[in-house]
């Protein structure tokens, strides 16, 4: 180990991985990058051949303008209102039907958390058309009550609850009932603080589906703009994105969008990689 | 004792079964049975009216509604089974790479390819459909620089396809590697160590410790592939709407289309049906085949 020059590496191995791993990240990080730079160009910059890639001179113009182009408050509301509701129901529904499958002994269990875990499986578009007219019967259509109520409960929210809720002691819960606590109240009081990052973990999923979501609403709304959520409302921004003149007016629109997923994700993946751990490979 | 556990049970499970039962398995059933009615959408379930097995006989016959569907049909095999194809291999590559220790940075590489599962489809569709484009777009611009001409990507009914398969693949990539490295954390460390002592090269281990240890996570990989695959949407009602001459019509674009949009659901349904038959047959294989090696071995 006598060498001259200074090692950035301590080996052949890992100055070759270390370039690999940057190579894949530039790789995987550059549509959003593109992204976010188109928004910050000019329309002139936006039509050149070759593109250009950084802008002379940032500015948010297209920001500005896009909130002309679509009622951006109305639709960022919309879509907080349906991801923040849903959220919440998938959380206590699926936190009640994991406590019941997971602590429970009842006639019939297996078979029904079998179907459960089926419903789980079955791509939305299999259910669409008859779902459409049974919100209809129901006078959901064309409101965001239609686009939130189908969507309060969730299969994979009571797998997951079940798998951790599995994994609380029985103790804990049977010294809770011979205090006299309800059963609901163990739930709450001493199941659920048991798991948090569960909880976690289904927030983040649970919010970024239905954030992302886009068959369901622009089917349930029938052309009602003004409950769009915000991707629908992005996607009316095509009309606009024919001409290369309004690209940084879609990127604007598209970087805004993305953000608050991306955000939440940045806080509560280390629940999530835990949670595909423990459900998907174990499970 | 397992009285009152029945009667809490039925309380603790009532909202999330009731929901489900109503919103998914109802509407489930709903399907198989419209797929053997003349229905529209636009009326009421009462109006439908049996048709025996006519709406099947369609969309498999010589006619439009044949002819549509079964490229619909064939559109959305290749588009799963290249993004499978591509994506499982490929996680397991990238798995490697945040898995290993010779080198810094694997888990800012996984949460890198991570956060793309999250972004929006919609937004992804739109900006690959600039990054896609023949003149103003960088993939174009970057194969120029290494000597390779411009292709059409979306623009061509020959290359259309696969161009959403690489936006599918660059999305959706990040889950499957971390769903790897899932798989790679639970092999015994023992084993690695075992294989060095008897002179193993590094291939060698991958392929008689890695890959067959794998097997459950590549199963579950290729299952949820399959399944994530056919409802491929937002790229093609955004950006193709199912063209260029049909090639990037798919089965939940068709399906939508025929069964909301013209309101012909028993067809539609007919149509869901089949998709789910397909689906449940796929599965079924990927599992023979797994079951098959693991005979083998």
């Amino acid at each position: 180990m006598s060498s001259n020059r200074p090692k950035i590496f301590a080996s052949p191995q890992e100055g070759l991985l270390t370039l690999l791993i940057i190579f894949v990240a530039v790789v995987a990080a550059f549509p959003m990058a593109w992204m976010v730079l188109s928004s910050l160009k000019t329309p002139q910059e936006s039509m050149q051949t070759p593109p250009v890639w950084f802008p002379a001179t940032p500015n948010l113009d297209a920001y500005v303008q896009v909130a002309d182009v679509v009622s951006l408050g109305q639709s960022f509301l919309n879509s907080a209102v349906i991801a923040v509701i849903t959220t919440a129901a998938i959380l206590l529904t699926s936190l009640m039907a994991g406590y019941a499958f997971a602590k429970y002994t009842f006639r019939g269990r297996d078979a029904l958390f079998a179907v459960l875990i089926a419903a789980m499986f079955l791509p939305p578009i299999v259910t669409l058309i008859p779902l459409y007219r049974i919100t209809g019967y129901l006078g959901l259509n064309a409101s965001l009550f239609g686009v939130i109520v189908p969507n309060l409960a969730n299969a994979f929210g009571i797998f997951l609850m079940r798998q951790y809720i599995k994994g609380v002691p029985d103790d804990m819960i049977d010294a809770a009932r011979v205090d006299g606590a309800s059963e609901m109240r163990i739930l709450f009081k001493v199941v659920a603080p048991s798991v948090m990052p569960a909880i976690a973990a289904l927030t983040l999923f649970a919010f970024v589906y239905h954030w992302n979501s886009y068959l369901w609403p622009l089917t349930v709304l029938q052309g009602k703009t003004e409950q769009y959520p915000i991707v629908i409302s992005l996607s009316r921004l095509l009309s606009y994105n024919r001409g290369a003149m309004n690209t940084g007016l879609v990127m604007a629109g598209a970087t805004l969008a993305v953000l608050p997923p991306v955000v939440l994700f940045v806080f509560l993946q280390r629940f999530f990689v835990d949670s595909i751990v423990s459900s998907g490979v174990k499970g | 004792m397992l009285r009152t556990q029945n009667r809490s049970a039925i309380g603790m499970l009532a909202p999330a079964t009731g929901l489900i039962g109503v919103f998914v398995l109802l509407p489930m059933a709903l399907t198989v049975w419209l797929a053997f009615q003349d229905w529209s959408t636009q009326t009421g379930f009462e109006t439908a009216r049996f048709i025996g097995v006519d709406n099947f006989l369609a969309i498999f016959g010589p006619g439009s509604v044949g002819r549509d569907f079964k490229a619909a049909l064939v559109n959305t095999a290749i588009y799963t089974v290249l993004s499978v194809l591509i994506i499982v291999p490929l996680s397991v590559a990238l798995g490697l790479l945040v898995h290993q220790k010779i080198a810094p940075g694997g888990i800012v590489l996984r949460t890198v390819l991570f956060s793309t599962y999250m972004v929006p489809m919609i937004a992804v569709a739109l900006v690959w459909s600039k990054l896609y484009s023949p003149t103003e777009g960088p993939i174009n611009q970057m194969l120029g620089w290494i000597g390779i001409g411009a292709q059409t990507w979306l623009s061509s009914p020959k290359t259309a396809l696969v161009s959403l398969v690489l936006l599918n693949v660059w999305q959706q990539v990040g889950y499957f590697t971390v769903l790897a490295v899932a798989g790679l954390t639970q092999i015994p460390p023992v084993l690695y160590e075992a294989a060095r002592v008897d002179g193993a090269s590094a291939w060698r281990q991958f392929h008689a410790i890695t890959l067959p240890l794998l097997g459950n996570t590549l199963l579950f990989s290729a299952v949820i592939g399959v399944i994530n695959a056919v409802q491929v949407f937002e790229p093609v009602a955004l950006i193709t709407q199912g063209g260029p001459v049909n090639s990037t019509n798919v089965l939940t674009y068709h399906i939508r289309r025929v069964g909301i949009e013209r309101a012909q659901g028993g067809l539609g349904s007919a149509m869901a049906v089949t998709l789910m038959l397909a689906l449940i047959v796929a599965i079924t294989a990927l599992f023979a085949v797994a079951r098959s090696r693991e005979n083998r071995t």
